[in-house]
């Protein structure tokens, strides 16, 4: 088995690969017109040294390429993340061009509607970098037509500006057809005069729609848009004064919460951010005492004491459901309820865990939920004694949670374990797998064992031959590359970088107003 | 001869009649000696006025600092007729010395050498090269050097046309002419009992069309012998004229023979005495008051004659721009500590243009000429004047400049045909740059501008400024760099920072985020606004704009509109015509930006 530590290197290699964008032709290409490469774009937009918190950057990873390219779309074409402009958290999403034009795949689609989600229920600003030729035709089947599909973009756009989260864009390329629409539908936006173009019908369409030649510039360029049409609110003259009048539209936001119209501070009370006192264990010590394999037990206290301050954890009902361990504790002065397998979940350890996030609920405290669960425990004993009752308990406290909640998988992930510790499926603001993680409905063995069970043959001599499909598919589709491709997280991340990460997170959450809890019946 | 100077004994209450820096200066000796200073009022042109409130103030004595009326020999006379104690030579020697062929006549005839002339050309003949110019003349009209016997006749000739057509005059006067010459000058004093001494040299050859920029003492690399020489030559001619109080004697010193002659004599207080008093260690202003109480000359148990002082003066003016004068408001002054500074100038003050440019002189002295020189360049340093520019950078770069610490090297005319070249702005710019995120970032909480990425290295910090980008390394937040404030001080403001490095002041500007430049990146092409009749037409095809000049002017709706130029280009097309009436959007003037 391959060690935590080995596991991290393996993700660095990777996130590095991804970063580099497109094909080195692509690139040259795209820095021959002047243009800034993306993740240039989001440095020079950002305030100096502001860290960014990237979001899915392994989006598409092993996807849509031939076999064996894992790169062909990297980070699905699109750079999402959060980082500071002029001192506010921002949502920035830009496209890369060099990437297949910066067209969207289905998993750019659901990338680009993600990091819309954060955005509207962590009450972001948006900054859509805009360098797109629109939908990606050959899929269009899974990118155009459905709910969650490119319609959508704007659906949310218009819907987080009647929210009062602004919507911002800057068109530093093409726009073309339905991507006309993000720059149309923003409160403000930006143009690069002789480079960015928005158009419904691009010169090609318009040539055989109506015969008419034009070229794009006459079309829809930046001098069009900005003195003639209306569509863009400002004229740039390059990429980094586009970005430099974004940072002057979001300058002249009103201070404070964007929800009121009063100045405010953070949803929750924090002690700010200074003087705060650091694990007592240096970050990177997670890697040792971390097994890599899901299967070998350990304290679960040995995360926590990595990641709080001071490694100081306040438990609740230590001895009591000694398999979920409950307790507060504050990340970079944000206090937190920390909820953490240290074992399989049993009746007490469901009931413990749905008393305690009742609690974060009534005191108005982030949830911090760290996943390694095999699942809850079975048995005639305990489904008689109604496991699947104290179970629904702590689902139903977790789904209804109204405070924050941010997940990291530090383990495994099987089964209904992932409900109660707050699986995508349960709305965390924010969810990360560390590079040892596994996730699926439940282990491979255990798939294999059923499935054999249901076709009857478990007895087969052959029946390695039957199994073994199945264990390589379960081993396959649980790696955390293959869910961070699908978007089913937020990014894989170094442990390493989880305190500061959730550091970040909890900053951006509390831009956000917590409502009042209420919850749905608790089968007693 | 009348005695100007009471001799009733102890002065009790000294008039300044200045203000500034020597104003300042004056005051602190009587402060110490325990004699009250009064600050002179304002108009310091005007004798009368200055007389009148000495005695409305109850003074017994008045000092006239050093320009205004200082060398005025009415004033000095008003002074004593009102009782008053005058605080300089008697009128009469400020007259006679006052006037350039006088004090030339007077000082050959006491055997100091004057600059050799010939009343014609043939007997001009041994000066070579010489300088011809008229007699009457003023401001360079006329005036040629001359090398050769050759020359000498068609260029009399040519000067007498051109004085008198310049001045009516064509008397012509050659001289000789000092290829590198140094100004050196000695330091007299003299007291009503018939003793001048001289207290040492002072070499003030780096100058600017004849305004001193650094004075030293004593004049360096000369050798005892020349020393000796000038100094007797400056004591002869003070007590030929009976010099009493403070005075200068000024010469020129031909830098390639060791020769040289008499300029002029000043009959008051230098604005350079600082580095006199440092190198004698003396107080100059304390012994112009016992001279003038009509005591001899003591100078005590002072050290005399040491080490080496030399005096930057600091100018409101942009060295590196023609020297312009400049004005504002001095939003932060530090003048360094451990060293001499006369100065006037604080924190808030605002300097305008009306007045003398000199802010105040930064005084150093050191055990040798290197010690001194070294010493300035770090007060230099230390010197610290934001809101408006100066010159302190510039006299920093003097100061460290190989010239200058070559002793010798410079002549009076170095500064003159030296371009200053500005100093590198990159390193202000880091600093900047780090000040700002010191200023501006979170150095702490996990939004700490340390560029982090998550899984990968951190990005460079990038901090951008109208005139060029830093990238500080990224991976720590600032405030853990350190090294920042270091002969730095500092405005900081989120747009931007206005900083003092090596003396040189700099103003980086963030980029102006609100500013929207929409109209730098249209097209050229000039459009009426407004529906109207057009009232001008200011330029052709071909002429070269700056952005904003007038093109031409659209009267519509009783206003006249001023078309202007949307960035520096050449006009291209000119559809405007004067008296035509045109409709909003029509295009009158097309301007095509030229290409960097």
């Amino acid at each position: 088995m391959t060690s935590l530590e080995e596991l991290t290197v393996e993700l660095r290699e990777r996130l590095a690969r991804v970063r580099e964008g497109g094909s080195e032709a692509a690139r040259k290409k795209h820095t021959d017109r002047g243009k800034l490469l993306p993740r240039e774009r989001v440095d020079r937009l950002l305030d100096p040294g502001s860290p960014f918190l990237e979001i899915a950057p392994l989006a598409a990873f092993g996807m849509y390429g031939k076999e064996g390219d894992d790169y062909a779309v990297p980070s699905a074409g699109v750079i999402a993340g959060i980082g500071r402009v002029e001192g506010r958290e921002c949502l920035v999403l830009a496209n890369d061009a060099t990437v297949k034009g910066g067209t969207y795949y289905p998993m750019t689609v659901k990338k680009h509607l993600r990091a819309q989600t954060i955005a509207a229920e962590n009450h972001l600003p948006c900054i859509y970098l805009v360098d797109s030729g629109g939908a990606f035709l050959p899929m269009q089947d899974d990118v155009f037509p459905d709910k969650e599909h490119f319609g959508r973009i704007f659906f949310n756009q218009a819907n987080m500006s009647a929210k009062r989260i602004p919507q911002l864009a800057a068109v530093m390329g093409s726009c073309t057809a339905g991507g006309a629409y993000v720059p149309a539908m923003s409160d403000e936006t930006v143009i690069v005069r002789n480079q960015g173009t928005i158009f419904l019908g691009g010169p090609p369409l318009v040539k055989a729609a109506t015969g008419e030649v034009v070229t794009a510039e006459e079309l829809g360029g930046g001098d069009v848009h900005a003195r003639t049409s209306g569509v863009v609110d400002h004229l740039a003259e390059d990429d980094a004064h586009a970005l430099q009048i974004l940072r002057g539209i979001v300058g002249t936001l009103p201070e404070g919460r964007l929800d009121t119209a009063s100045p405010g501070g953070s949803a929750y009370s924090t002690t700010e951010a200074f003087d705060v006192e650091e694990p007592h264990e240096p970050p990177e010590s997670l890697y040792d005492v971390v097994p890599a394999s899901t299967r070998t037990p350990y304290d679960v206290r040995e995360v926590i004491r990595r990641l709080v301050d001071g490694s100081r954890l306040q438990e609740f009902k230590q001895l009591y459901g000694e398999t979920l361990v409950c307790g507060f504790a504050k990340i970079h002065g944000y206090p937190v309820g920390i909820v953490a397998n240290n074992g399989i979940l049993f009746s007490e350890s469901s009931l413990k865990g749905a008393h305690f996030v009742e609690l974060c609920n009534q005191r108005g405290i982030p949830l911090l939920f760290l996943q390694n669960i095999t699942g809850f425990m079975v048995g005639k004993d305990y489904e008689n004694r109604g496991i699947a009752r104290d179970g629904a308990k702590l689902v139903t406290a977790v789904a209804c949670s109204v405070v924050p909640k941010l997940t990291v998988v530090i383990g495994g992930s099987f089964g209904a374990g992932n409900y109660g510790m707050c699986g995508r499926a349960y709305d965390p603001r924010f969810l990360w797998m560390w590079p040892n993680a596994r996730i699926s409905v439940m282990g491979g063995d255990q798939a294999a064992n059923v499935l054999a069970t249901v076709a009857g043959r478990e007895d087969d001599p052959d029946v390695e031959e039957f199994k073994a499909p199945i264990r390589e598919q379960y081993e396959t589709q649980g790696s955390p590359y293959y869910a961070t491709a699908r978007l089913w997280d937020d990014g894989v991340i170094d442990p390493a970088d989880t305190r500061r990460v959730l550091g970040m997170a909890l900053a951006v959450t509390a831009n956000a107003p917590v409502p009042e809890p209420s919850y749905g019946i608790f089968r007693m | 001869m009348v005695s100007t100077s009471s001799t009733t004994g102890t002065i009790k209450s000294v008039y300044i009649a200045n203000r500034g820096e020597i104003a300042r200066r004056i005051a602190r000796t009587c402060d110490r000696l325990g004699i009250r200073a009064v600050a002179g009022t304002d108009s310091f042109l005007d004798p009368a006025a200055q007389v009148a409130a000495a005695v409305a103030a109850g003074a017994d004595a008045v000092h006239p600092g050093y320009g205004f009326l200082s060398e005025n020999a009415g004033f000095a006379r008003a002074v004593a007729a009102a009782g008053l104690t005058w605080i300089g030579p008697m009128p009469e020697v400020i007259e006679r010395m006052g006037r350039k062929d006088a004090a030339r006549e007077i000082a050959a005839a006491a055997g100091v050498p004057v600059v050799p002339t010939g009343a014609s050309a043939g007997s001009a003949t041994d000066l070579f090269p010489v300088l011809v110019k008229a007699a009457a003349g003023g401001g360079g009209k006329g005036m040629r050097i001359v090398r050769t016997a050759a020359e000498l006749d068609e260029a009399v000739a040519a000067a007498g046309r051109e004085a008198k057509a310049a001045f009516g005059d064509d008397t012509i006067l050659i001289e000789k002419y000092v290829e590198r010459g140094r100004h050196i000058e000695v330091q007299l004093l003299g007291d009503t009992h018939g003793t001048v001494i001289h207290m040492g040299t002072r070499e003030c050859s780096v100058q600017r069309r004849h305004q001193k920029v650094i004075e030293e003492a004593p004049a360096p690399g000369l050798d005892d012998d020349l020393l000796e020489q000038m100094h007797d030559a400056a004591v002869r001619l003070g007590k030929a004229v009976q010099y009493t109080n403070a005075g200068t004697v000024e010469f020129l010193l031909d830098a390639d023979t060791g020769d040289f002659y008499f300029l002029e004599m000043n009959t008051r207080l230098q604005v350079e005495h600082r580095v006199t008093e440092l190198y004698t260690g003396v107080d100059l202003v304390h012994l112009q008051l016992e001279v003038a109480s009509g005591r001899p000359i003591d100078l005590g148990p002072d050290p005399f004659f040491y080490g080496s002082s030399i005096e930057a003066r600091i100018y409101a003016e942009d060295a590196w721009h023609g020297f312009l004068p400049q004005a504002g408001r001095a939003s932060l002054v530090r003048w360094p500590e451990a060293t001499v500074v006369d100065h006037d100038l604080v924190s808030g003050q605002v300097v305008s243009t009306a007045f003398d440019p000199m802010l105040g002189k930064v005084v150093v002295h050191g055990d040798d000429r290197e010690t001194a020189r070294l010493a300035l360049v770090q007060a230099l340093d230390d010197t610290v004047i934001l809101g408006l520019t100066t010159n302190v950078g510039f006299l920093r770069q003097l100061a460290a400049s190989e010239e200058f610490a070559t002793p010798g090297t410079i002549d009076t005319a170095w500064l003159d045909r030296t371009e200053p070249t500005p100093p590198d702005p990159a390193p202000a710019r880091e600093l900047a740059a780090l000040l700002w995120q010191q200023a501006h970032a979170p150095t702490t909480g996990p939004f700490a501008a340390d560029g982090f990425r998550i899984g990968g290295p951190p990005a460079p910090v990038r901090v951008d400024f109208e005139d060029g980008s830093v990238t500080l390394p990224g991976g720590h937040a600032p405030g853990t760099a350190g090294g920042a404030g270091r002969m730095t001080s500092a405005i900081v403001t989120a747009h931007g920072v206005e900083l003092s490095h090596h003396g040189q002041r700099y103003v980086f500007e963030r980029p102006d985020a609100a500013a929207d430049h929409g109209m730098e990146a249209g097209d050229g092409t000039v459009v009426a606004p407004m529906p109207g009749t057009v009232l001008d037409v200011r330029v052709a095809e071909g002429h070269t704009v700056a952005a904003g000049d007038v093109l031409g002017v659209v009267e519509a709706m009783k206003m006249e509109l001023a078309l202007k130029a949307p960035y520096d280009g050449v006009v291209t097309a000119v559809m405007a015509v004067t008296g035509r009436q045109v409709a909003l959007g029509d295009a009158l003037f097309t301007v095509e930006a030229i290409d960097d």
